[in-house]
């Protein structure tokens, strides 16, 4: 890794009620490509992500965005920062009460003064981009999943962004989607050379796409290293991950008594 | 953002339902401006009892409404109740010394109010004159007291 | 015991915390400076949560302008005082009826809609998503939608007390035959614009502020599933109605308790 980092995650620690999400993670983004953050459901992720935007404050360790510590910018500040993030949600989190066009143009009308007919000559750009510029007029409830994915896609870039946060782009997706996203965030990536970190599951998308890896469970970083290397990784954690098996460190079986002993236990001693 | 021109004409008459709403209230249901006129005089009468009448009970002459009663209160001079009136100034003057006023009951039960009825005597009273002449209100428990005492006899 | 003692102790911090959270949402929620958009975004929330009651209200005010007519008809009658028709029926409405049945509509009709409403929006990571686009959904979505409540349900309450009137009208003079000029005239000496429409404006725009806050804080605060939107809509109206009632008597007591 020899390109200039963007974004550093230094000894982060976070806990939500008792339990302990992150114990000391460290990343390291490069500038200018996809950096995909992978790990089995429930390791945080997504809090990864809100940890990196701002929204959640840790409760030890930095995150360093252009040298800047996120937690301690002004609001003033951190309303700047997030200026330059593009943030894509599971769900999409289009505004229900907006139509398409003005979902797109929302980011613009908060963070700049542009007259009107500029605003709509982005917009449409960015529509244009994702393939829904004919869109442009329905409600966020007249979409379908992917469809409304890619809208998200247009907001969150809309304003140009040095950073785009993908939070599970291809969760549930059927597979002609899921190819349109890949393609989009691919040719999106590139055309603006954009900085992205991807949180995902999804093995075979991800690898597919990403210059980076970085596999995440238990609070802390299991591995890291190109889509390559980690294929042929022989770390078990992670060759289960990648590979897709089913049982292995993490088990297949919640903590239970002995199969055997359950099944012949005395009547009366259910339990 | 968009503006939706429909969605603000139903708000706008809605409020304007609102506020006509308030005005009905107030001069249809709370009687403002009715009976009220701009100018006033006052006059005072003396009364041994007063029953049940509040402030604000209107003032007739012959069932005509010409003014309220502005305010009570105990006389501490004579121990009765003196009520304070307010009746249209067009009145002024024109109403003799010996007016009599009586406190009448609408109904059997209903509100209590002042019911003035002019005398014979060549002068008036102005504003700040107190009428003389002045009837109580009839109150239940004594009208049942004299009627049994009557059948006793 | 000293469990029991430990608990209870936990629950009143709780509680306290819980209305902690709720007065400081309200503190950034309406302070703010309207703007043009904020305006619009009001008049839209107008349109929600008063001109789409506004069917139920006058309804609901009618039947029961004329339930009052016709029960209080036939206790006055009684008496011989049938007279003072438009007095009870104006009285009752003003007073209480219309602000508290307005209220409660209000609660079961707005209230349940903000809260489903918002809850589905922080499902949907809206709240979120507006955030990192760097807007403070408290201005945004919470802001307009808590002056829509405190500025509608008294417009709702005139109304229901306007269509109630006519209501008893229909019913005492048209129907009953209560004599038309008494059942106006009887209203107007006793009904006085400040003592009683004025109050009990007063007590409507107390109501359409707690009961849109209780609406708009459960929809923050709820947790971000079906089952968290449906608890957090259901708490809504059972807490609104209950607030609304409790609050009627402690207002009632206030303006009307030493009367008489």
């Amino acid at each position: 890794m020899n390109d200039p980092i963007m974004i550093e995650v230094k000894d982060l620690h976070f806990t939500r009620g008792k339990t302990q999400i992150f114990r000391g993670v460290d990343l390291q983004i490069p500038l200018g490509k996809i950096t995909a953050i992978m790990g089995p459901s429930g390791t945080g992720k997504t809090t990864l992500l809100k940890l990196i935007g701002g929204q959640l404050t840790p409760d030890r360790g930095q995150v360093l965005i252009d040298g800047q510590d996120v937690h301690k910018l002004s609001r003033r500040a951190l309303f700047g920062l997030r200026r330059r993030m593009g943030m894509l949600f599971q769900s999409g989190a289009l505004f229900s009460d907006l139509d398409v066009f003005e979902n797109v143009a929302f980011p613009l009308r908060i963070h700049t003064d542009l007259p009107n007919a500029m605003i709509r000559d982005i917009v449409l750009m960015k529509l244009q981009a994702v393939g829904l510029r004919g869109a442009r007029h329905l409600m966020p409830s007249e979409l379908s999943g992917g469809m409304a994915r890619r809208v998200a896609l247009a907001r969150a870039v809309a304003l140009d962004p040095e950073l785009v946060l993908y939070d599970e782009p291809f969760v549930g997706q059927d597979p002609i989607s899921m190819g349109v996203l890949v393609q989009l965030i691919k040719k999106v990536n590139q055309a603006l050379g954009l900085t992205a970190i991807m949180v995902s599951h999804d093995i075979k998308e991800t690898l597919s796409i990403a210059d980076y890896v970085y596999i995440i469970a238990d609070g802390q970083v299991m591995s890291h290293g190109t889509p390559s290397t980690l294929d042929v990784n022989d770390d078990a954690h992670v060759r289960q991950f990648v590979h897709g098996e089913p049982d292995g460190p993490v088990p297949f079986h919640y903590p239970a008594p002995d199969f055997y002993d359950d099944i012949l236990a005395p009547a009366g001693q259910f339990s | 953002m968009k503006r939706n021109s429909v969605l603000e004409l139903g708000v706008g008459i809605f409020m304007l339902a609102g506020i006509l709403g308030l005005v009905f209230l107030g001069l249809r249901v709370s009687g403002l401006g009715v009976g009220m006129p701009s100018d006033t005089f006052t006059l005072n009468a003396n009364f041994s009892n007063i029953g049940g009448l509040r402030p604000d009970a209107k003032v007739t002459m012959s069932g005509v409404r010409i003014g309220k009663v502005t305010d009570i209160e105990l006389d501490q001079k004579w121990f009765d109740a003196k009520v304070v009136m307010e009746l249209d100034s067009q009145y002024d003057g024109k109403l003799s010394e010996d007016t009599t006023a009586a406190i009448l009951t609408s109904g059997l039960l209903g509100e209590q109010y002042i019911g003035l009825t002019v005398g014979g005597a060549p002068d008036t009273l102005h504003d700040g004159d107190v009428i003389r002449d002045t009837q109580q209100a009839l109150v239940l428990e004594e009208l049942i007291q004299q009627f049994v005492s009557n059948m006793a006899n | 015991m000293i469990d029991r003692i430990a608990s209870l102790g936990r629950a009143t911090l709780d509680v306290l915390a819980a209305i902690g959270r709720a007065g400081l949402f309200l503190f950034h929620s309406i302070v703010c400076l309207p703007s043009r958009e904020g305006i619009y975004l009001w008049i839209r929330q107008m349109h929600f949560v008063g001109v789409m009651s506004m069917a139920i209200v006058v309804v609901s005010g009618l039947f029961i302008g004329m339930v009052l007519a016709l029960q209080g008809f036939t206790i006055l009658v009684g008496f011989g005082a049938d007279e003072a028709l438009g007095q009870m029926v104006a009285l009752s409405l003003v007073r209480e009826l219309a602000p508290v049945v307005a209220a409660l509509l209000f609660a079961g009709r707005a209230g349940s809609a903000l809260t489903a409403e918002i809850g589905l929006m922080k499902a949907t990571e809206q709240l979120t998503s507006m955030e990192m686009i760097g807007v403070d959904p408290l201005r945004r979505i919470v802001a307009p939608r808590l002056w829509a409540g405190f500025v509608s349900l008294p417009i709702l309450t005139v109304i229901f007390g306007v269509v109630g009137i006519w209501g008893g009208y229909l019913v005492g003079v048209k129907w009953l035959g209560v004599y038309d000029g008494s059942y106006w005239s009887n209203m107007q000496d006793s009904v006085s614009f400040v003592g009683d429409v004025l109050n009990g404006i007063i007590k409507s725009l107390v109501f359409g502020l707690v009961v849109t806050w209780i609406a708009v804080f459960q929809g923050y605060d709820l947790i971000p599933t079906s089952e968290g939107i449906s608890r957090a809509t259901t708490r809504t109206v059972v807490y609104a109605s209950l607030a609304v009632l409790g609050l009627d008597f402690i207002l009632t007591a206030l303006m009307f308790g030493d009367l008489g």
